[in-house]
């Protein structure tokens, strides 16, 4: 089930899915390397398979969704992030 | 041919250490842990084991060890719950359940067990289970198996954890894990604060005191007593190998739960019971710390609050710490192993960890100077610590 409510972490901020993705990304992750759309979570940002339920978690707080963690298996860069909540939005 | 491909994907990655030419893993030590151990026949002063209070060579433990191998042998052969177990096993439950405050305590062959038993007990896969981002392997691995929701939250953070929690109405049961203690850095949960989140979002927090028994508090009882947290509800394990210089592993809590582990858990019901003498050596250590623990804490102290000074002195890049453990961040896998291995060629033994010990890029050396360790041991040390940063 999704359901899309106000943005929590970034506190009713007007922002579209791409800025709530980096700022989530930005906020949860402890990296100093640069994150860019393009960047791979594993190879660029070290992200390991606590870091991407940490992330998903963070995700499901942001859009106040539940999100299943088999869709977001094959994620490999921030913009199959973005692509997939995408998705996940308009299927509402 | 089936058993050629089966036995060709077991290699171990040995590209650094064989690249920097040292492999700190698996090496063997040639003696107790005394002031001066011997590794690979070379002495070391030992900053790498978690002898926190110094009593792993003590007489009166060692006296005590073999007393009870004279009086019992040195295995039961069998499990508590098939074969019985002997007057120390249920003595050493009431004593430990008494000692950090808890109604009942059962012990557990290690505190891996125990974290990675526990969870296939008492969770279901209609569970959340909200965790530490940095806690122990043996909890998220017990955690795993469970197969329910996992949500890590940001290493300490209170509101990233109450976040998680608030959404958490959808699920059965939900817990709430984290260490007291974090092994790789020595940093102190908040855990006073946490259990109160715990109480008001209804869920049931799990705190695992490995680095905390025998350490934290005004008499060694943990982080329980660290944080004056009286009415504590939830689940405690913790290891006793560490301050408490034996072996096993403890889960301590309400009667109904630990009865219930006893006889459900599998990790338990299918190991063989803890030997005769490591039950009389934690039944000594328990009465040296009830004696001592405030001489030994001061030695404790004095000794990391040296190795401190010495790395701020020389302006290495360390995590701040209230507890016995110092940590220097040193990131790459590349850059660990190459510390540890000029403090191994300088006469220092240290724990070095890399990933998966630790996220990626976040290596550290971990150093603990135990309270048998003397101040003129300690200054050498610093002396090492200069001589290593500057080369």
């Amino acid at each position: 089930m999704i359901l899309i409510k106000k943005p929590a972490a970034t506190g009713g901020m007007k922002m579209n899915t791409s800025e709530r993705v980096f700022y989530v990304l930005k906020k949860n992750l402890n990296k100093q390397e640069t994150i860019a759309l393009n960047s791979h979570l594993k190879r660029d940002l070290m992200i390991d398979s606590l870091d991407t339920l940490l992330i998903i978690s963070a995700l499901e707080n942001e859009f106040s969704i539940q999100i299943n963690e088999e869709d977001f298996k094959d994620i490999e860069t921030v913009h199959d992030i973005i692509f997939k909540l995408e998705t996940y939005i308009k299927e509402i | 041919m089936f058993s050629n491909h089966f036995y060709e994907r077991f290699n171990v990655d040995e590209r650094i250490t064989e690249q920097i030419g040292f492999n700190p893993y698996n090496l063997n030590i040639g003696s107790g842990l005394n002031e001066k151990i011997y590794i690979e026949g070379q002495p070391m002063i030992d900053l790498a084991s978690n002898n926190y209070l110094g009593l792993a060579t003590d007489q009166r433990v060692k006296k005590s060890v073999i007393s009870a191998v004279n009086q019992y042998g040195v295995s039961l052969c069998g499990t508590p719950i098939a074969t019985g177990s002997i007057d120390i096993y249920k003595r050493i439950e009431s004593k430990l359940s008494q000692f950090i405050g808890l109604e009942e305590t059962v012990l557990f062959p290690s505190c891996y067990q125990a974290n990675n038993g526990l969870f296939a007990s008492i969770a279901t896969k209609e569970d959340l289970i909200i965790v530490d981002r940095l806690a122990h392997s043996s909890l998220i691995q017990g955690i795993q198996a469970v197969g329910c929701k996992i949500k890590p939250f940001i290493h300490n953070d209170l509101k990233n954890l109450k976040d998680n929690l608030k959404q958490s109405h959808h699920y059965k049961q939900v817990f709430v894990v984290t260490e007291s203690v974090f092994s790789t850095t020595g940093d102190i949960t908040p855990f006073k604060e946490i259990t109160a989140l715990c109480h008001q979002y209804n869920a049931l927090p799990i705190v695992d005191d490995s680095h905390g028994i025998g350490v934290l508090g005004k008499s060694g009882k943990g982080i329980l007593e660290e944080q004056n947290i009286t009415d504590y509800k939830g689940i405690y394990t913790a290891s006793l190998g560490k301050a408490f210089a034996n072996a096993g592993g403890m889960i301590s809590g309400e009667r109904k739960i630990i009865d219930y582990l006893k006889y459900y858990c599998p990790h338990l019901v299918y190991s063989t019971t803890l030997t005769p003498g490591t039950l009389a050596g934690i039944e000594a250590v328990l009465e040296i710390i009830g004696s001592e623990f405030g001489k030994i804490k001061k030695k404790l102290y004095r000794n990391k609050k040296i190795i401190l000074e010495s790395l701020q002195s020389l302006e290495w890049d360390i995590s701040s710490s209230r507890t016995p453990i110092n940590s220097i961040k040193t990131k790459s896998r590349e850059n660990t192993i190459q510390l540890a291995k000029k403090m191994y060629n300088n006469g220092i033994f240290s724990t070095p960890f890399i990933e998966p010990s630790v996220p990626v890029n976040e290596g550290c050396i971990r150093l603990i100077a135990g309270a048998h360790l003397s101040e003129s041991v300690l200054i050498k040390t610093g002396e090492i610590l200069k001589r290593i940063k500057n080369t």
